[in-house]
């Protein structure tokens, strides 16, 4: 379809395909880029995630330390504050840090946003573990962090896969918070390719459809590689909380 | 040992954050802007401008606006404005921000050469960023932005509609106007079409009248409290409305259509007339690259005052006062602004030039919209301004009569009740 025909040919299968669209939408929109980037930010931030909420819930869920309770609802408090509310101190912190326009400033202020709901995800099922399989493995040698990666890690798998595909999602459509922290454009992740065709007055509907339909494919494979865990991690997660 | 180590990051964290430099200046100006549809023309600009004269303009877009302005915020907030950035809010935030020591003072380099930089642009782009002296917000009077572009929001015509209902010129009058939108429905056209789902489009559109029946003292009378709503000045231009109504001139569901949708509308065909702001040429191009149509100025119903129409600057930039390219900043604006420079943008971009010498080479239909800059006003260059909330009863209420929920003296009576309310608040028009 042509933008002049998007308005009038309002069939389901358009009379005029032109796949040219999807050539204009890799191209104009420098999605070669975008897409690399949008790989990087999303393996690192996910690992990340995983990584930090992970052992963080573990702590919350087995270990006594002093303050435990205040900082766990704290962090469950986070989840309350939105993003765009945090904008201005956000972004002094990571300019104050020099970390405005690296990409590992963009990643660490992802890591942030995806670790609450994270957290509270994991120590729902941290809780739920058997008191008597920490004992074994204590029998048998392990210490803190062994428990953690032999048996938590392995418990929680349909956790950790909800949280891979939550936060998957949620930095490959991330888009504003890119966009106030990162200015190189080489550094910007796919969604900025979209904004290029959606113009404050006119939209280039042909093209930004043929780039939706590129950037929404590789998460659709996630999803449905990954579908039973979602259906399996939540409907854990509810039984506990 | 903890407690050594968490001390040691924190000071080292403290000590990362004290190390920065003050910016030096270079041969490298950064532009921050949003205008997703100039991007490629700025780009282009920015490499001919570094041909020119060796200085590289790094063009950064950051869109949707809305996200722009935060970016913008954050960034005063963190002192790392760029070189030339925009501010799109209203013009008490850009007082903040000239207040803040954010945006330098433009005048003498407007002024400097017999004024030749002011007085080749458009007075009402210029005023959108200017503070008279004695201004509300008690800022140095001066000029503190730069139009890119102007835009004003005029009425537009279908031709070949209009001649299939046998009009062969548009209304001068509203009147006319009236008896051309009957003509139309006899023959199955729909008359007119615009965003009035969006509150300041349908503002703009009676603002207009209101200017036209009562001139601009009595307004801004009303604004101050010293005529009421109820006046019958005011019943006239809530008149209009129940006219526009009963006589089916209207489009049906026009109080919730947004501009977006009017927009396809006019650009379509489904509607002879359409009330819509300039950069509607590049929209409906986009859309319809065979739609024949003119452009008018809303046809006025009284002859006591003349019509004004909304128009200003489209978009602007300032310059950082903190930057250490402040000169090379205020000098790429001047080039930007230049005759040459502005044909280019309006032909690639379809806005009006805020150049006036570059009016002579635009296309015609731009040429039409550029001849409404003369009788043009705005909100933002007026003495002073409603109290929002009293703005919103009045556009609501101009809805509410629309759908004919209430008669044109329900809503100046309610009007009047929401001004009186604000004003025992203490809450006056600024």
């Amino acid at each position: 379809m042509t933008n002049e025909t998007v308005f009038i040919d309002k069939a389901l299968i358009p009379h005029h395909l032109n796949f040219g669209n999807f050539a204009v939408a890799w191209t104009k929109g420098n999605f070669a880029v975008y897409f690399l980037n949008s790989v990087i930010y999303t393996v690192c931030v996910v690992t990340g995630i995983v990584f930090i909420s992970s052992l963080a819930a573990f702590a919350f869920s087995r270990l006594k330390f002093p303050g435990k309770n205040i900082i766990f609802y704290m962090f469950v408090g986070a989840m309350m504050i939105p993003l765009p509310g945090s904008f201005v101190a956000l972004f002094v912190l990571v300019t104050k840090l020099h970390l405005v326009n690296t990409r590992f400033g963009y990643i660490l202020c992802m890591i942030n946003v995806g670790l609450s709901m994270s957290i509270l995800l994991l120590k729902t099922f941290f809780d739920k573990m058997p008191p008597e399989l920490e004992d074994a493995a204590r029998i048998d040698g392990c210490g803190k962090l062994g428990i953690w990666w032999n048996m938590a890690m392995p418990f929680a798998r349909p956790a950790i896969a909800v949280i891979v595909i939550f936060n998957s999602l949620n930095v490959w459509n991330e888009y504003i918070l890119a966009m106030l922290l990162l200015e190189d454009t080489k550094l910007m992740p796919l969604q900025r390719g979209l904004v290029v065709f959606q113009g404050a007055n006119s939209t280039d509907y042909p093209v930004l459809m043929a780039g939706l339909t590129m950037a929404a494919i590789p998460i659709i494979l996630i999803c449905l590689a990954m579908q039973k865990y979602i259906v399996k991690g939540l409907s854990s997660g509810e039984v506990v909380g | 040992m903890r407690k050594v180590i968490t001390l040691c990051s924190c000071f080292m964290l403290v000590l990362l954050a004290g190390c920065s430099q003050p910016p030096k200046p270079s041969n490298k100006l950064h532009l921050w802007h949003w205008m997703t549809d100039r991007n490629d023309t700025f780009l282009k600009l920015a490499q001919e401008y570094k041909q020119e004269t060796g200085i590289k303009v790094s063009i950064q877009l950051f869109a949707p606006s809305d996200s722009y302005s935060q970016k913008v915020i954050a960034a005063a907030q963190a002192d790392v404005l760029p070189d030339i950035y925009g501010i799109l809010d209203k013009k008490s935030i850009v007082a903040d921000f000239i207040k803040a020591g954010l945006v330098a003072d433009l005048t003498d380099a407007m002024d400097a050469d017999g004024g030749s930089w002011k007085n080749s642009l458009f007075d009402k782009g210029l005023a959108d960023k200017s503070f008279e002296a004695g201004n509300i917000y008690g800022v140095k009077p001066g000029i503190y932005g730069v139009p890119i572009d102007v835009t004003n929001e005029q009425m537009l015509y279908n031709k070949k509609l209009l001649s299939k209902a046998g009009i062969n010129a548009p209304p001068k009058t509203f009147d006319e106007f009236i008896k051309d939108a009957q003509a139309l429905r006899r023959v199955g056209i729909t008359p007119f079409v615009s965003g009035w789902g969006e509150l300041w489009l349908l503002d703009c559109f009676a603002s207009n009248y209101a200017f036209n029946i009562m001139g601009e003292e009595k307004i801004f009378a009303t604004y101050r409290g010293k005529v009421k709503y109820t006046d019958p000045d005011w019943i006239k231009v809530f008149n209009i409305f129940t006219e526009l109504r009963d006589k089916g001139v209207l489009i049906d569901g026009i109080v919730t259509k947004g501009n977006k949708y009017a927009e396809q509308d006019f650009a379509l065909e489904r509607a002879a007339f359409a009330f819509n702001g300039s950069w509607c040429v590049n929209v409906y191009h986009n859309m319809n690259p065979n739609l024949d149509y003119g452009v008018m100025p809303p046809p006025p119903i009284s002859s006591a005052y003349p019509l004004k129409i909304w128009g200003s600057a489209g978009s602007s930039f300032v310059v950082n006062a903190g930057s250490p390219n402040k000169d090379k900043a205020i000098a790429f604006l001047k080039w930007l602004t230049a005759k040459k420079q502005q044909v280019v943008l309006a032909q690639e971009t379809n806005n009006l030039p805020s150049n006036k010498e570059a009016l002579s080479v635009i296309s015609p239909i731009l040429e039409e919209f550029a001849r409404g800059m003369d009788q043009s006003t705005h909100p933002n260059i007026w003495p002073l301004n409603e109290d929002p909330s009293v703005s919103e009863a009045f556009d609501k209420g101009i809805q509410d009569i629309i759908i004919g929920e209430k008669t044109p003296l329900q809503v100046a009576q309610d009007v009047q009740e929401v001004k009186d309310r604000q004003m025992a608040k203490g809450n006056y028009s600024r």
